[in-house]
């Protein structure tokens, strides 16, 4: 009789904590998303509630320091780089160039990331960042990664939309034609595709889904839309109990909150089964949890695992020990904004226009 | 293939660069997840920060941003000067292009290396894209499945919805779908070029396309039952087109049960049978029944597939099936 695994906080903790001292030469492909690699390291210590006791309080002042040194002001509005890597360090005073200007993506998980570490958002510059995603908007309702260059596609709608839903403003963008947009992903398989007429895939479904219920809460998606996307996510699900990402294909920890947290916001999370023993199965010895079993770890499917184990967490059997019992333990996180409950609330708290007198002009 | 070359000589030591004044990185003292870079990456991209900020377009510059995106082809600033040097300079695009074949095979999972083929053949026009249709193929002979190959293609015949482009498809469909019964990318792609993108020459008898569509589908389904992709197909087809899902009865009930030796000599195009050795009850059309009956209002004979299912043949999505049962329970 097997028993049920122990989950290796500690470990997962020491894996996105060494990666935020720094990371090989050969992950060199991270500069442009630097931001992301953070937020995913930081919001796993945010899930695993150990970010105050892994980090000291100087370090989190000075991650809040590096992330608002990324924020950029220049002729499209304002928003956040995702590092200075395009910066030199003559101009890094200077309104932005033509080439090193904020990113959209990056500008979405720099205000989680600050959430995450409780700051008072007193710098951010929201009349800017306004006018920065206004910028980034085309002609199809779709965004660009930065203004008038790069590829578009339903990620930088979510990252828009999740903007305008901290700041409680819509004003800068132009809804209706971004859910448009999102109607040419959607797939006769029920869920939807990165670009129009894509192939249905996991991350794009949940980008979609959470996108129109931001935006339009109250009639989200027909009935038979609903249950065609419900069919098609819960096919998913593999018999080791992770999901895949599209139709055939092979299960992988990230889907598990792709598909989970797209089934927790059609109202469906009673229909899944549990995916712990899979994720289980994803940690790596020395921490770190990998896209499947026997692969290298890395902070995007640790941070994705411990988000859908958060929506999910497993029964386990009561005669387990206590060591076992805890390790499985996580706080609520909420689906649309992919944030830890109290982070949530500290959004609500902080980010919105009329929650400070010190808007800058 | 095992030795990597040596470093090129950096630029801070070739003469020709002598007139730049590289410029370092702005970092702070506390950096998050700094990345520790080879000194090869620090002086070339030091190079292409100076050039940035003196707005020089020339060819040693693309050669330096081509050495950049080798080192880090995810550096999207690097793609995008490179682009508008490219144009600043009007480079021969298909000398452009010719890299591009080069490097899209070698960083095969990077955005930015679609996206700059896409400038590129935007600039061209259709004169690139029939070429464009052969490059893809020969891509995805490789890696039958890439993501950002399929967006591609379909991008491609989107923007030039082309009368020349799109005659090919459902050949190279075929070819695709032939190699790999369950490759959902091109079942996908199918959907796309018969039902999603406008009805062209030919096409217009619809009910003509229906049928044949139907066809093809059973077919592979009685090639290989357990096929997800097939059975999504058929659904999405039906759900298209506004058929209801009786209209396939026959041949759904020929895989929910196994079939008697006879029966399957009777060769009937429209109702396949399942081919020797096949897998049976096959589950996805015990719930394919399930649906039907559903549809039909016949609600006992939906549950009693709807348990099957979730108590011996789907068992992972028996809470999924359980959900199926109380709902049509309580319209
Ligand atoms: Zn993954």
């Amino acid at each position: 009789m097997t028993s049920f695994p122990k989950f290796s906080r500690i470990g997962h903790a020491g894996h996105v904590n060494r990666c935020l001292t720094g990371l090989p030469a050969s992950q060199v492909e991270a500069e442009s998303t630097r931001m992301a690699v953070g937020f995913y390291c930081l919001g796993t210590l945010d899930l695993l509630g150990a970010l105050d006791s892994k980090t000291t309080d100087t370090d989190r002042k000075n991650f809040r320091e590096w992330i608002w040194e990324q924020q950029t002001h220049g002729p499209n509005g304002s928003g956040f780089r995702p590092s200075p890597f395009a910066t030199p360090d003559s101009l890094s005073e200077q309104p932005y160039g033509a080439y090193n200007g904020p990113h959209l993506v990056m500008t979405y998980t720099a205000l989680l990331t600050l959430a995450i570490l409780r700051d008072d958002f007193l710098r951010l510059d929201r009349k800017g960042l306004i006018k920065f995603m206004r910028s980034c908007q085309k002609e199809d309702g779709s965004f660009s990664i930065v203004p008038g260059f790069g590829e578009s596609d339903l990620r930088t709608i979510y990252c828009a939309f999740s903007i305008c839903h901290m700041l409680e403003d819509w004003s800068g963008i132009d809804v209706p034609r971004a859910l448009n947009y999102i109607e040419t992903c959607r797939s006769y398989e029920g869920g939807y595709g990165q670009n129009s007429f894509c192939e249905a895939s996991g991350g794009p479904t949940y980008i979609a889904l959470a996108s129109i219920h931001l935006a339009r809460p109250s009639s989200p998606l027909t009935a038979g839309q609903r249950s065609r996307s419900i069919h098609w996510l819960i096919h998913n699900q593999h018999s080791s109990g992770g999901f895949r990402g599209r139709t055939g294909k092979e299960a992988d920890a990230c889907y598990s909150f792709w598909c989970g947290a797209s089934l927790k916001i059609l109202d469906a999370e009673d229909l899944v089964d549990s995916n712990a023993q899979f994720i289980a199965s994803c940690q790596f010895k020395y921490g770190g949890i990998a896209k499947t079993p026997g692969h290298d770890p890395d902070p995007y499917h640790t941070y994705l695992s411990i988000a859908a184990l958060s929506l999910y967490p497993p029964h386990v059997p009561d005669d387990e020990s206590t060591a076992v019992l805890q390790s499985w333990k996580f706080g609520g996180l909420d689906p649309l904004l992919n944030a830890t409950t109290e982070t949530v609330a500290w959004i609500r708290a902080h980010v919105p226009s009329s929650t400070t007198g010190q808007e800058p002009q | 293939m095992t030795d990597k070359p040596p470093p090129p000589t950096p630029y801070s030591e070739r003469p020709e660069w002598s007139d730049v004044t590289p410029l370092a990185q702005y970092e702070k003292a506390n950096p998050l997840a700094p990345i520790l870079y080879t000194e090869e990456y620090k002086d070339a991209t030091g190079y292409l920060r100076a050039v940035v900020q003196s707005g020089e377009k020339s060819e040693r510059v693309l050669q330096l941003t081509e050495h950049v995106i080798r080192l880090n082809p995810a550096h999207y600033s690097a793609w995008q000067y490179r682009y508008e040097t490219v144009v600043a300079l009007d480079w021969p695009l298909d000398v452009e292009m010719t890299l591009m074949d080069e490097l899209a095979d070698k960083f095969l999972k990077t955005y930015q290396v679609w996206h700059h083929r896409r400038l590129l053949i935007m600039c061209i026009g259709l004169s690139a894209a029939g070429r464009e249709l052969g490059y893809i193929k020969q891509i995805l002979a490789q890696d039958e499945k890439n993501y950002h190959t399929w967006s591609h293609r379909q991008w491609l015949l989107a923007f030039f919805n082309d009368e020349g482009l799109w005659a090919g498809e459902l050949d190279f469909i075929d070819t695709m779908v032939n190699r790999d019964l369950r490759n959902n990318s091109a079942w996908h792609h199918r959907f796309f070029v018969v039902f999603q993108s406008g009805v062209r020459e030919g096409e217009e008898d619809r009910e003509r396309i229906v049928r044949r569509e139907l066809v093809y589908v059973k077919q592979h389904i009685s090639l290989a039952p357990n096929n997800a992709s097939a059975w999504n197909y058929l659904r999405g087809l039906l759900d298209f087109n506004k058929l209801p899902l009786a209209t396939i009865t026959p041949f759904v009930k020929l895989y929910t049960a196994p079939l008697p030796a006879a029966a399957k000599d009777i060769v009937d195009v429209d109702n396949p049978p399942p081919g020797q050795g096949a897998e049976l009850p096959c589950v996805a059309a015990v719930e394919f029944l399930a649906d039907i009956r559903e549809e039909e209002r016949n609600v006992d004979e939906a549950e009693t597939l709807w348990r099957s299912l979730a108590d011996e043949l789907d068992t992972i999505r028996k809470k999924y099936w359980e959900y199926r049962i109380a709902q049509a329970r309580s319209v």
